[in-house]
């Protein structure tokens, strides 16, 4: 009688298992989301959307599907504003995303303080990636305002990591010149006048300096220096740190405007702070992107050299910074004028 | 001299030529290799800054309006195709010859029948629009301003004024019509009127349907785009080709379907009567236009008073060069009249026609029209596409109307047509027709007065049409 008791409590256990198992599978339902990012974030993103895919679908037995878009983060923001549905924005600078808030109230004002670390997960800073050998014997950013040395950066118009590498000559300038405007200025154009090609994005610099061969040095995110390295060997590049250069925070929101359209708030918001944990900030790390995470950062600690870096607080904020260098008529317009 | 010494100076001297030549070529070869590679630098550059200004060029390109002008007009197009407006036109230019109307003043002439721009277009792909106004008549009107939302092809939204669901013949193109005119069956369907339509096309238009709210309007008139009223009037219709998908090619040009409307009128109501353009009073109207049939008592004067229904049956079937339209219609309306003597009446009017066509030259004929294969030019020995027409009517009127409701000396009770016609596609927008009509009255004609009906009804009516179109 007992036996007969167990077996049959047993059988009506697995018959609740399977079923279950048979309703959640039927009630598992497709989620796809669209992250609009900066130029240079591909590999990054590539290997962390599978990661999120794999650790949503065993939390809740969704399939994600992470629709990735690339270009200038300047220009991506303005693609959001102008109507792309993106349900997360993972771009080179805050401004670019105060820009959502601005124009349509795609975010609210405060959205940087809805994740950690003022919603950067990561942080990069800007190098010189040079020749093998270094021929021009580039050392700091003197070097790059030399005649005879061709520059590869992008256009601070388009791309926000040109933003960051002109803000990190600036401010090396600005130490270099005791602040004297006019030297400064003097400087950063004589820089410019070396730029023969200026490509919207960052990835497009990577192109034209490693796949076209154009130029004796390129600046550019640590990552993209570091990825560069990876791909196309030690035996083609190498890379200078400078002596001073700037720490980029490329910050991370979800859309607010968009995901409630879309119904994916609950899934954004989980793939961003996704960036947070452990395996999120490892993968950040594997791409070369310097993680928050202190037991990662301690992993790879060999991998980041110290660099002396300012913070955007040095221009007074991106808002200032933007307003003073970046919009029309800012110095950038007056210094450079296309050939 | 010693020779060795000579010899060994010689030796010496021609190592050191030797020496100083090898190091020139060197610097020489080290500046050229620098020039090279400058060279090789400001092409690679060249070559790169080409890259980037055609990626520029690309994306600046996606913004770039687009303009095109053919035959189905002058489309503007936003890069993203979000607005699209296309300006079409109509001018139809007409001539109206009557034959043995011996007490007809003013009815012969050339007319501009029709002069429209047609603005449609398409807003964020799904909603279209309309607005044809009208230069042609006497005053300018509206008779096209709606918006269409398609959510599916068998769920679309359509508001504004344009024509109720009912009409064969009435829904048909005003550029593609067998004849000048429409035929008698028009009289009692309701023109143009002001309203909200759900409707769509099932299986690639193999069924369709339509069913709609409008303020209602008299047989065959205009609605003056407002009509405070009260009632409305429903209108619907189902119209199917049913053999539109099968192998069967002989039938699949076959249609067959069903419309009606159905709304009530207060007394106060004129705008219910049908509508006229031969005469003062609501009444209905010849081939060649002119007024036989008025709601023209001896005395008081004749309202909508109640319950105005329709019901239309209609088929058409198109196969090849030949084309054959049938329609069938009855005009059910509660009058009063009103004055020193009041009555009410509930009169039945019924219409209907038979059209038949043969494109000579052998192309489709088609409800849409006739598109020719050789448009014409006599250099390349292209002359377009011949069409015969050919299309007889009856129109009765209630004899019940009589003569509470209408002058039985002056109005006709009935009439039939018969007509033929040659139409002349010079190409898809020109078009040149010519048809000859003639009608034989029942009833009235003998009435002494000058005036639309008597004048109209004392003989029979024999007119000569010609048309000059374009439309784009």
């Amino acid at each position: 009688m007992k036996n007969i008791l167990k077996s049959g409590l047993l059988t009506v256990l697995a018959a609740g298992a399977l079923s279950l198992a048979v309703i959640t599978q039927a009630s598992a339902k497709d989620v796809t989301l669209l992250n609009v990012s900066y130029d240079p974030t591909r590999e990054l993103y590539a290997d962390f959307n599978k990661a999120f895919a794999a650790y949503w679908k065993q939390k809740t037995g969704d399939t994600v599907i992470i629709n990735q878009s690339h270009n200038g983060s300047g220009k991506q923001a303005r693609s959001v504003i102008e109507g792309l549905p993106a349900d997360v924005v993972t771009l080179a600078l805050a401004y670019d995303i105060d820009a959502l808030n601005k124009n349509g109230n795609l975010v609210p004002a405060d959205w940087q303080n809805r994740l950690p670390n003022n919603s950067s997960p990561y942080t990069s800073t800007i190098v010189f990636l040079v020749r093998k050998g270094n021929p021009k014997g580039i050392k700091d950013w003197d070097d790059l305002a030399k005649p005879g040395v061709s520059v590869v950066t992008p256009n601070p118009k388009t791309s926000g990591g040109a933003r960051w590498n002109y803000l990190a000559a600036w401010a090396w300038a600005s130490q270099k010149f005791n602040g004297d405007d006019a030297k400064i200025k003097a400087y950063i154009s004589s820089l410019f006048n070396n730029v023969p090609v200026l490509d919207t994005g960052a990835r497009g610099a990577t192109t034209t300096f490693v796949q076209r061969g154009i130029g004796d040095v390129l600046i550019a995110w640590e990552n993209e220096a570091y990825l560069s390295l990876k791909e196309s060997g030690t035996n083609e590049f190498e890379i200078v740190n400078p002596s001073l250069s700037i720490l980029a925070e490329p910050p991370v929101t979800w859309v607010d405007r968009v995901v409630k359209r879309h119904g994916t708030a609950e899934v954004a918001k989980a793939y961003l702070e996704y960036l947070y944990t452990p395996e999120g900030q490892d993968i950040a790390a594997r791409n070369f992107y310097r993680p928050r995470l202190q037991e990662v950062a301690d992993k790879y600690k060999s991998q980041f050299p110290d660099i002396k870096l300012v913070t955007i607080d040095f221009f007074g904020g991106w808002g200032k910074a933007q307003a003073a260098h970046f919009a029309d008529g800012g110095t950038f317009d007056q210094i450079y004028k296309p050939k | 001299m010693n020779i060795k010494r000579t010899l060994a100076v010689v030796i010496a001297g021609g190592a050191l030529v030797g020496q100083t030549v090898r190091a020139d070529d060197s610097d020489e070869l080290k500046a050229l290799k620098q020039e090279i590679d400058a060279l090789d630098q400001k092409v690679r550059i060249l070559e790169r800054n080409g890259e980037l200004d055609k990626d520029a060029a690309a994306e600046k390109a996606k913004t770039v309006p687009l303009i095109k002008l053919d035959g189905s007009g002058f489309t503007f197009s936003s890069a993203d195709t979000n607005f699209v407006t296309t300006l079409h036109g109509l001018i139809q230019f007409d001539n109206r010859t009557f034959f043995g109307d011996k007490n007809i003043n003013g009815n012969d002439g050339f007319l501009l029948r029709r002069a429209r721009p047609i603005f449609t277009g398409t807003l964020f792909h799904d909603f279209d629009y309309n607005f044809t106004p009208d230069f042609g008549g006497t005053s300018v009107q509206i008779f096209d301003a709606y918006l269409n939302y398609r959510a599916k092809p068998w769920l679309q939204f359509k508001a504004g004024k344009f024509k109720p669901p009912v009409g064969l013949e009435n829904l048909q193109s005003d550029t593609v019509t067998a004849f000048n005119e429409r035929s008698v069956v028009n009289d009692l369907i309701p023109g143009r009127d002001v309203g909200f339509q759900v409707w769509g096309d099932i299986a690639g238009g193999a069924f369709s349907y339509a069913v709609g709210v409008f303020n209602g309007v008299g047989d065959a008139r205009n609605s003056a785009n407002f009509d405070f009223e009260d009632n409305r009037e429903i209108a619907a219709r189902i119209f199917a080709l049913p053999f539109k998908n099968t192998s069967i090619k002989a039938l699949k040009g076959l249609g067959i379907g069903i419309a009606g409307t159905w709304g009530e009128s207060s007394v106060t109501n004129v705008t219910g009567l049908p509508g006229t353009t031969g005469g003062s009073l609501g009444g209905y109207t010849t081939d060649g236009q002119q007024q036989f049939f008025a709601y023209n008592p001896a005395t008081g004067s004749v309202v909508e008073n109640g319950t105005h229904w329709r019901l239309s049956p209609q088929a058409y079937y198109y196969y090849g060069p030949f084309s054959l339209m049938a329609e069938y219609a009855v005009s059910d309306q509660q009058l009063s009249r009103v004055g020193p003597t009041p009555a009410r009446a509930d009169l039945q009017n019924t219409a209907w026609e038979v059209t038949g066509g043969w494109v000579l030259t052998g192309e489709d004929a088609t409800y849409t029209g006739v598109t020719p294969r050789h448009n014409f030019d006599p250099k390349t020995g292209g002359w377009g596409a011949w069409q015969l027409v050919a299309r007889y009517g009856q129109l009765d009127i209630d004899n019940n109307t009589f003569p509470l409701f209408a002058n039985p000396a002056s109005s006709a009770t009935g009439l039939e047509t018969y007509s033929v016609g040659l139409n002349w596609y010079l190409n898809r927008d020109i078009t040149v027709k010519a048809s000859y009509s003639h009608t034989d009255f029942t009833g009235g004609g003998k009435s002494a007065a000058l005036t639309s009906p008597s004048v109209v009804t004392a003989h029979d009516e024999d007119v000569f049409f010609t048309r000059i179109q374009l439309s784009f």
